[in-house]
């Protein structure tokens, strides 16, 4: 079984903060989060990369940005790559995402 | 002293206790804090003596001016700006539409809070500056238009009719922050809420940029450009003008009258972390016009 991973490896998967200590299983990963909204900003960009890639699995996603700048951010699948930017509200909703080529 | 994010209360000057509010919040997983923490202190968990010692460092204060013009730069206008400040970066109708409605709403309680300092002093020379701020934000004067109807001029440039605005609601996100400028304004002491309320003002300070400031409020080539409609133009040039003496000439006055640092740091912090969630009401505004108009 593949297993979801992100570059940030000391913390939290979406902002690598290290406070709180929130579990969610995304993708049969329990993965740690700093808080629900991180899990739930998490949760909401691997479902839109799986919906506008057509893959059932990801393999990794290396995240690189913040709340303020957006992330720019490429996921892996079987070998594969999608690359994309997205940003979201203090609550957790997306503002934007796009694909980037 | 207070919790910026839930305002929970604490002994004065005592940052141990504030730590172990933030790690007991921390513990418990609750988003708003660790946010405030990751943004504010540290993004790596802390012993308490380590967070309380970052806590006073974050606190210390030999100038209210600059510690306020210092913190607002790091959270709206400096190396990691707002979201809204990016975006105004580029000229964005849709930005400046949903601006138009959140906003009109803000300036509605503005007045209110101003009217809150008068009632709460005797002090002439803040009655004044607050007569004066409303007579320029609400009623206008020696000619020129009041900013509340710039901003309502701006929205008919867009094709959006006054009616629409007066008959819509806030926001949530707008809400909550009005509803916590309401509650700051039965509390405060006149010099606490002027902290509160003028600080926001910096948000489109043109000379903040000698501060430290890495972002204009607005990209300034939108007032040259053929594209920006001239209401818009007009309101944003105005409320670069007068924010700029408002918000110093206020931090001016804080600073004279200024009997409890701490009191006016936990207003500033208070009112900055509900305004920081107006201005994204202000985004997701206008993404639900342009919903709308697909």
């Amino acid at each position: 079984m593949r297993l979801l991973k992100t570059n940030n490896n000391d913390g939290c998967a979406l902002c690598n903060a290290t406070w709180g200590e929130y579990y969610r299983e995304i993708d049969n990963e329990k993965m740690l989060f700093c808080c629900n909204i991180c899990a739930d900003i998490f949760e909401n960009m691997v479902n839109e990369v799986k919906k506008r890639t057509g893959w059932e699995k990801i393999d990794y996603i290396e995240l690189h940005g913040n709340y303020s700048s957006g992330r720019n951010c490429t996921a892996f699948s079987n070998g594969k790559r999608f690359s994309y930017y997205f940003r979201t509200y203090s609550d957790g909703k997306i503002m934007e995402f796009k694909n980037i080529d | 002293m207070e919790c910026p994010v839930c305002i929970e209360t604490f002994k004065h000057g005592d940052f141990n206790e504030i730590s172990e509010h933030f790690t007991l919040m921390s513990n418990d997983n609750d988003s708003e804090h660790i946010s405030w923490l990751n943004n504010n202190i540290s993004k790596t968990k802390l012993e308490k003596n380590e967070l309380s010692k970052l806590f006073k460092r974050f606190y210390s204060c030999n100038d209210i001016k600059l510690w306020i013009i210092n913190k607002f730069i790091e959270q709206f206008r400096g190396e990691r700006p707002h979201p809204f400040i990016l975006m105004m970066q580029d000229y964005n109708p849709r930005i400046l539409k949903g601006y138009s409605f959140e906003h009109y709403f803000f300036l509605k309680q503005w007045v209110r809070s101003c009217s809150s300092i008068i009632a709460s002093t005797d002090i002439d020379e803040i009655q004044n500056y607050e007569i004066e701020n409303i007579l320029s934000e609400y009623y206008g004067h020696d000619n020129i238009k009041p900013h509340i109807e710039l901003l309502l001029e701006m929205a008919e440039s867009y094709d959006i009719k006054r009616e629409d605005i007066y008959n819509s609601r806030p926001l949530p996100k707008t809400e909550m922050a009005i509803k916590r400028w309401q509650v700051m304004s039965k509390a405060k002491t006149a010099v606490e809420m002027m902290a509160a309320m003028h600080s926001l003002e910096l948000i489109a300070n043109n000379d903040l940029r000698s501060y430290g400031a890495k972002y204009d409020y607005f990209n300034l080539k939108m007032l040259e450009s053929s594209d920006v409609p001239d209401a818009v133009k007009s309101f944003l040039m105005e409320g670069y003008k007068a924010d700029s003496h408002h918000s110093i000439d206020a931090l001016d006055i804080i600073n004279k009258y200024n009997s409890d640092i701490e009191g006016i740091q936990d207003s500033y912090l208070e009112s900055a972390f509900v305004f920081s969630k107006y201005l994204e009401a202000r985004i997701e505004r206008g993404e639900i016009i342009e919903d709308k108009q697909q």
